[in-house]
């Protein structure tokens, strides 16, 4: 039995956890809900014995795990696999893998081979597919990390499991392999923690669900005696907006203002682009699904112009060019790319190119202007910060997102490329940002969405194309459901 | 304007060096007093031989000015995440170049004749320094290693100088001709060696503070140090960066060394720096890279360097002692900047809000 009593913990001024209390048995799924800021993640911590708490202590089978230390939350057998993945980024994933107790031994020698083939041998298990052998974790996509994560976890044979929104860059393909992982380690008396905001997912997998709002537990309930919607209430103690408005239907002739024919990328003797091939027209909101890893980062570090395609080309309203400036993008991961955290927020603005440019004349910013231009920004964009002062690093997650899209827009595109844009936003901050894509459109911006959440993407997208290994094909209207794009998906078309 | 920078909004930016300062000198004094010395005596002549009169005031300011124009350049180079190491090696080349080109000059208008060395060597400095950022940018290789590789080269390039092409003609001891007299510094108060290069390295940090902090290209630089995967997603030119970069970072530390030689030694010696390149991280650390405050901390170790000389002739303490003093204040600096202090600054904070909010209380009521 896992058991925390009175969990208080308080980051200066924010209370983040305000006396929670949480159990999970042995043979239990337990699934952990809240919105963005809820404290999911510090519990999490906290049991992981990566934060101390400012009160209340946790126990495993009636001992006392001490507070703050890692080692003894994994000596009493506790792993936790992170939302962002903190993986040694100059070392190979075998080097990773071995740092827990996966086929290492206790010999001098590392045995790397045996960690790469007990490696293979549980990621066949979970249906995960692993990088080519040797390959550095710095060139490896979220959804490759994550997974590398949760091998690395298993392979401590834990007696608690921590997941941390492990699912949102999971492909439906691994996700009922992973769910079945899950109730597998249930079926082996192993505590399975399961934090996350999707409803569906909890509703499925999960023995008891513990629904946490503003530190607080505001309920511990079974799935059987409870349903999606209200769920949501008790998650943000309303109800959710309405069903997302149906996407406009695709019209003919619409005027094409990104045309990208036959984009190649190849590095390091991998293709990861081949001979790519899209438009979006004006007003139009098209997608991209796909499991990560498969291209999607490489094209928008082309579209964005940090990456120089091998072959193929990219046109802006019929015109070439190698860079434009009226393409914005919003990255994926706002923490690695998107944003330089120890700046003001009025030097993250300047990151983007156009705006730079607006606010430099004959080489010296122009600090007035680009402050003006933050605090209308932080007003119009609700970001709650202290001002543009502020670090990037003070905000939450949901704000520097805000930022980032804020900062898309403020750049003027007519192209507007977005990459991940609500990962880990809660339910309103996802809608505003869809919100802000459709408005773009209408306003005849193009708007290309790559996204692995299904469901936004057949709720926000006109078109839908369906990337993998670096191809690229449209969907049919009748490939249209979660579960043909599944297929799809896994490349199995090609 | 409420916008500063973080170290600017950060109440114990300021009061961190002085409190690490505060630590080494009493962990000094704790050393001084098991010897069997008198730490008040001991400061008391450091103090005396850094400041204590007309003399001692401008040799600190005299064995400062190497130290603002080098550490000038790891700031720089430092700010854009480009370890340069070479600060020293550059100082030397800025100095054979100044050394090679001053003789030439003899006839010139003085102030030409010291703008030329002065240019000459900073352009030394710049292709000394640009090389690494050229391989660093096209090659790949590790600015760490090749600054240090750098420093060497350059080292034996002097000796190689001051032992042949530029070599004295009487030739009885390695050190190069003279630089002409009209290529020598202005002197404000002879005999004491204060010249006006101590304005103009004031005036470069504050130039390298607005480029640094208003320029667009600084921004990048910046921006690339704190977070290269970002900027260059936007678009930053990170190879084009790091060249220019550690030109320019070259160029402030061969500035230096030409300043040495216009204005102090007039000639080449086979050692032209005492290693300032490799105090100007300590000096450039203490400043947390932020140019305003290299001249204070370029004062600070120029003061312990004099003043340990005065020291060890009135006291006949080692100025070994002001090394460890120097290397303490480094290593404590480092350990104050620990998650440990952070909490200590967040508990600080806590106190404080917690005061202030019984303030308002009270207030509310009074009313």
């Amino acid at each position: 039995m896992l058991r925390a009593t009175g969990i208080t913990k308080r980051f200066s001024r924010v209370v983040a956890l305000d006396g929670v209390d949480f159990a999970a048995a042995p043979g239990e799924i337990h699934a952990l809900l809240g919105e963005n800021g809820a404290g999911k993640t510090t519990l999490m911590n906290v049991l992981a014995g990566r934060l101390r708490p400012d009160a209340g202590a946790a126990t495993l089978d009636g001992l006392e795990l001490r507070a703050g230390s890692p080692a003894a939350a994994l000596a009493a057998g506790i792993a936790a696999v992170h939302q962002s993945p903190m993986l040694f980024e100059r070392m190979t994933w075998e080097e990773n893998l071995a740092l827990g107790a996966m086929g290492a031994g206790s010999g001098v020698r590392l045995a790397l081979d045996r960690v790469a083939n007990d490696a293979r041998r549980l990621a066949e298990r979970l249906g995960f597919e692993l990088p080519a052998p040797r390959a550095t974790v710095d060139e490896r996509s979220m959804g490759e990390r994550v997974r590398l994560e949760i091998l690395h976890a298993l392979s401590l044979d834990p007696r608690v499991l921590i997941l941390d929104e492990p699912t949102a860059v999971l492909a439906p393909g691994e996700l009922s392999a992973f769910l079945d992982l899950l109730r597998r380690l249930r079926s082996e008396g192993r505590i399975v923690i399961l934090v996350t905001h999707k409803l569906a997912e909890a509703l499925a997998v999960a023995d008891r669900i513990t629904v946490l709002r503003h530190g607080r537990v505001v309920a511990t309930t079974a799935p059987a005696s409870t349903s999606e919607s209200a769920l949501a209430r008790l998650m943000i103690g309303e109800l959710p907006e309405a069903a997302p408005e149906k996407p406009a239907p695709v019209e003919a002739a619409r005027r094409v203002l990104l045309e990208i024919s036959a984009l190649t990328v190849e590095y390091r003797g991998n293709r990861a682009l081949d001979a790519v091939t899209l438009g979006v027209g004006a007003g139009e909101i098209v997608g991209i699904a796909g499991v990560e890893g498969n291209g999607q980062a490489e094209l928008v570090e082309v579209l964005a112009g940090a990456r120089r395609p091998s072959a193929g080309r990219i046109a802006l309203c019929g015109a070439e060019r190698v860079w434009t400036d009226e393409i914005a993008v919003i990255p994926q991961n706002r923490d690695i790319d998107g944003l330089v955290l120890d700046m003001p927020l009025w030097e993250n603005l300047l990151l983007a190119r156009p705006i730079r440019k607006r606010m430099s004349r004959h080489g010296w910013l122009d600090r007035a202007r680009a402050l003006e231009l933050c605090r209308e920004l932080i007003r119009a964009f609700r970001i709650r910060a202290e001002g543009p002062g502020a670090s990037a690093a003070s905000l939450s997650g949901g704000n520097r997102q805000r930022l980032s899209v804020a900062r898309a827009l403020a750049q003027n595109p007519r192209v507007l490329v977005a990459h991940n844009a609500t990962r880990g936003l809660d339910l309103a901050a996802t809608a505003e940002v869809h919100r802000t894509l459709r408005a773009f459109a209408a306003d005849g911006g193009a708007v290309l969405l790559i996204s692995n959440d299904l469901d936004e993407l057949l709720g926000v997208c006109g078109r839908l194309f369906v990337m993998s290994r670096g191809r690229i094909r449209e969907t049919r209207p009748d490939e249209r459901t979660p579960e043909a794009l599944g297929l799809l998906m896994a490349g199995r078309w090609h | 304007m409420n916008a500063r920078t973080e170290s600017a909004r950060d109440p114990f930016a300021l009061l961190r060096p002085l409190a690490a300062l505060a630590a080494a000198v009493a962990l000094i004094a704790l050393v001084l007093l098991a010897l069997g010395a008198s730490p008040a005596r001991v400061f008391a002549a450091l103090w005396e031989g850094a400041f204590g009169n007309w003399f001692a005031l401008t040799d600190t300011l005299v064995k400062s000015t190497p130290l603002v124009f080098t550490g000038l350049a790891i700031a720089v180079a430092f700010s854009g995440s480009l370890w340069n190491i070479g600060a020293d090696g550059q100082l030397i080349i800025g100095a054979l170049a100044a050394g090679a080109v001053g003789p030439m000059l003899g006839g010139w208008p003085r102030p030409l004749g010291i703008a030329i060395v002065l240019v000459s060597g900073a352009i030394g400095g710049a292709l000394w320094g640009g090389v690494c950022g050229w391989l660093r940018a096209r090659r790949a290789t590790s600015e760490v290693i090749s600054t240090i590789m750098m420093n060497f080269v350059a080292m034996q390039l002097l000796s190689w100088a001051v032992h042949g092409p530029l070599m004295e003609p009487s030739g009885a001891y390695p050190k190069s001709v003279a630089i002409a007299p009209a290529a020598r510094m202005y002197m404000f108060a002879p005999p004491s060696q204060l010249n006006p290069a101590m304005l103009l390295a004031l005036g470069l940090a504050l130039g390298c503070y607005f480029f640094l902090f208003r320029s667009t290209a600084g921004f990048e630089l910046r921006a690339l140090g704190r977070n290269r995967r970002a900027a260059t997603f936007f678009g930053v030119p990170a190879g084009a960066v790091a060249i220019w970069a550690m030109a320019l970072s070259g160029a402030l530390a061969g500035l230096g060394g030409a300043v040495q030689v216009c204005a102090i030694t007039h000639r080449l010696y086979e050692k032209m720096s005492p290693g300032w390149g490799y105090e100007a991280i300590a000096v450039a650390l203490v400043a947390r890279l932020d140019p305003r405050w290299i001249v204070a901390s370029a004062i600070f170790f120029g003061a312990l360097d004099s003043g340990s000389q005065a020291m060890q002739r009135t006291e006949g303490v080692s100025p070994v002692l002001v090394q460890v003093i120097q290397g303490l204040v480094i290593l404590i600096l480092l350990a104050l900047d620990t998650p440990a202090f952070s909490r200590l600054r967040e508990s600080f904070g806590r106190a404080a809000e917690a005061s202030a909010s019984g303030e308002s209380a009270a207030e509310g009521g009074d009313a």
